[in-house]
């Protein structure tokens, strides 16, 4: 919502992404304070940060591909892993950065367009199934495969990640590399919403038998709508390899996706800015529970990492479930909600 | 000649026990509408409160008998489903079939803490409910527990047929798969509906849990096997009964085959692969599978 008085002259203001002083202040207030934030804290906590904005970008392209189009995908974790083998398995051959991570996005999209292509032939659930088979079947055909290919049980080892000369390994350095890529995987989401293909996705979403009156190509774009996703899924990828210098298949398995996917529904699914408040709460959430979990159990025994797992898991589900039956529209409509009052106190009511 | 029969014959009666899990899978989804991914970890649990009934209570000095034990997991079945219907899934009747779908997701998140924190991740013998040893036909050799549990399948597919197919209650329940609304406006308690899917799906799978762990070890990873019935309830289709047990004899046997005469070529691959990419293969081609109700949309 915009405050009362202002107005645009032009299309191109009425259509930007930041559309008041105001608006661009805070943006660029926040940028200033992601770039400023490892200076004020520790390796560990960056370590954090830099987990989180790797999800994020998966999680961008899932609200792409879920929150958009409408079509569930719970095979989001094993897109990323597809994306970090594929960079781990070019980076052997010395592929510059700003060659292997196009490369990883497109060769998962490519794979993604294969699992989405029975939506010529169902919708609803049944697509949901064939992406429960991707990421069935990502481990097995890996671990299948000889060892020599991608890995098997025992991972590829991942050359560090060198841009311009320079070889990137502290985490002040991954830090600033993967804040860089989110910025612009952020700047593709939201930008997306206002694009012609962002506006096909949500009407496929909402109405296919409508959206295919108005002369969009549904099949067309729901199999754009997994590859879209899956790119954002690549980079994601690309990022874990160089962030982790190691990529086994273990990595990547349906909970991760669940808890992509259980990300996006409590932060709600239908803009981008649910991406952002879901991953953060989670990850909150999550590192919440550690902390607590290890003050309670000596921790850095085998079994209270087991514990603080499934403590994790089972609130997870709760935040879910109780997103879906209280807030089905996520963090995102409480935080739209909260501006709104901020913007229009001290009066109740517009 | 006698390797590909006893090959195919073990894969039957695999197959069969597939298709047990997999009328858990149909008896929720055709009372509901509730496709339900987290009939993995529902098997776990029942699994794992029959072990709490039977060699856990032993354990701490309770001598019961295992027939004691098993209806006390019955019992707790019901609680379980009672539970699930009020607190999840009655405030989401008339939801998107989006939204149930994603709750399914979240319980099996979910089911699975609960597992690990109230059982801990350990693995601990299964009591041996059926007995473990093998009967000789011929040249054939024939596992009791899974004669026993073929037998159980076929004889309870079909009462649930009958159940589902000729009882007054039944026939309600099919209203319900077909549209909660619909069923809603025409008198027919959806609650009801919704709790009785969850406690006969707990109680099947807890039989399939009997059978397919008897005298074994119990686990969280035995959780995967709901993935390996999801294929077959699909094949069968998604609201029949009968198609459950046939589609797990198809995809038994095929996967059997494949472990002869395929896994030697191919790492062990093929006969894992085997039952996705029959997933795969039945949404492209029938996405109703062989009994399914075929959807008709209209404008």
């Amino acid at each position: 919502m915009i405050p009362t008085g202002i107005y645009f002259d032009t299309y191109a203001g009425e259509a930007s992404l930041l559309k008041t002083a105001r608006a661009r202040v805070w943006t660029a207030l926040l940028v200033l304070g992601l770039i400023a934030a490892p200076f004020a804290s520790g390796a560990y906590l960056l370590g954090v940060a830099t987990q989180m904005f790797i999800i994020l970008i998966a999680v961008y392209g899932l609200h792409v591909t879920v929150g958009m189009a409408g079509q569930i995908n719970i095979a989001q974790s094993a897109f990323v892993g597809i994306g970090a083998l594929t960079t781990a398995r070019f980076g052997e051959y010395g592929l510059p950065f700003w060659a292997a991570i196009p490369l990883a996005a497109l060769v998962t999209g490519a794979v993604s367009v294969v699992f989405a292509l029975p939506a010529a032939r169902v919708k609803g659930f049944y697509l949901a199934l064939t992406t429960l088979a991707a990421q069935a079947l990502f481990p097995i055909v890996i671990l299948g495969l000889p060892e020599t290919w991608l890995g098997g049980l025992v991972g590829i080892p991942v050359e560090p990640l060198t841009v311009g000369g320079y070889v990137l390994s502290t985490p002040k350095q991954l830090y600033y590399f993967t804040l860089c890529l989110v910025l612009v995987a952020t700047y593709a989401a939201f930008n997306l919403h206002r694009s012609r293909f962002g506006r096909a996705l949500k009407a496929v979403r909402d109405n296919d038998v409508a959206a295919e009156v108005m002369g969009i190509n549904v099949l067309s774009y729901k199999i754009q709508a997994f590859f879209v996703g899956s790119l954002f899924a690549g980079v994601a990828g690309a990022c874990m390899a160089w962030v982790l210098q190691f990529v086994t298949v273990e990595s990547f398995t349906l909970f991760a996706s669940v808890w992509y996917l259980g990300m996006l529904i409590v932060g709600g699914i239908y803009s981008p800015i649910g991406a952002i408040l879901g991953v953060l709460f989670i990850t909150v959430v999550q590192e919440g529970l550690h902390e607590f979990g290890a003050a309670i159990l000596n921790s850095g025994t085998h079994e209270a990492g087991g514990t603080i797992f499934a403590a994790t898991n089972v609130a997870l589900g709760a935040c879910i479930l109780l997103a879906l039956i209280f807030e089905p529209r996520g963090l995102a409509h409480r935080w739209r909600v909260l501006k709104t009052v901020f913007q229009l106190w001290p009066f109740p009511h517009r | 000649m006698i390797k590909l029969l006893q090959v195919m014959m073990d894969g039957a009666l695999v197959g069969l026990l597939y298709g047990l899990i997999a009328i858990s899978f149909v008896v929720i989804y055709r009372a509901s509408k509730i496709v339900n991914l987290a009939q993995g970890e529902v098997l776990v649990i029942g699994a794992l409160l029959l072990w709490t009934f039977t060699l856990g209570l032993q354990g701490v000095g309770f001598h019961i008998p295992y027939v004691v034990g098993v209806l006390l997991t019955f019992a707790a079945c019901v609680c379980f489903g009672l539970l699930l219907e009020r607190f999840v899934f009655r405030p989401l009747i008339g939801q998107s079939a989006f939204s149930i779908f994603m709750a399914s997701i979240a319980l099996l998140v979910m089911l699975r803490g609960i597992a690990q924190l109230v059982w801990t991740a350990e693995t601990r013998p299964f009591p041996q409910i059926l007995p473990a040893g093998s009967i000789t036909f011929g040249p054939f050799l024939v596992s009791e527990r899974l004669l026993i549990g073929a037998v159980f399948t076929i004889a309870l597919t079909a009462g649930l047929q009958l159940f589902f197919t000729r009882s007054r209650r039944g026939l309600r329940l099919a209203a319900v798969a077909e549209d909660h609304n619909t069923a809603l406006s025409l008198g027919v308690s959806v609650r009801s509906a919704i709790a009785i899917a969850w406690i006969l799906g707990a109680i099947v799978a807890t039989c399939g849990a009997i059978v397919l762990l008897s005298g074994r070890i119990v686990s969280l990873e035995v959780a995967s096997i709901g993935f390996k019935a999801l294929p077959v309830a699909l094949l069968g289709g998604l609201e029949s009964i009968r198609g459950a047990p046939l589609a797990g004899v198809i995809i038994g046997v095929g996967e059997s085959l494949a472990m002869a005469y395929l896994d030697p070529f191919t790492n062990g691959v093929a006969s894992n692969v085997l039952p996705f990419v029959v997933m795969i293969g039945v949404v492209l081609i029938r996405p109703q599978g062989l009994f399914g109700w075929i959807k008709i949309e209209r404008l």
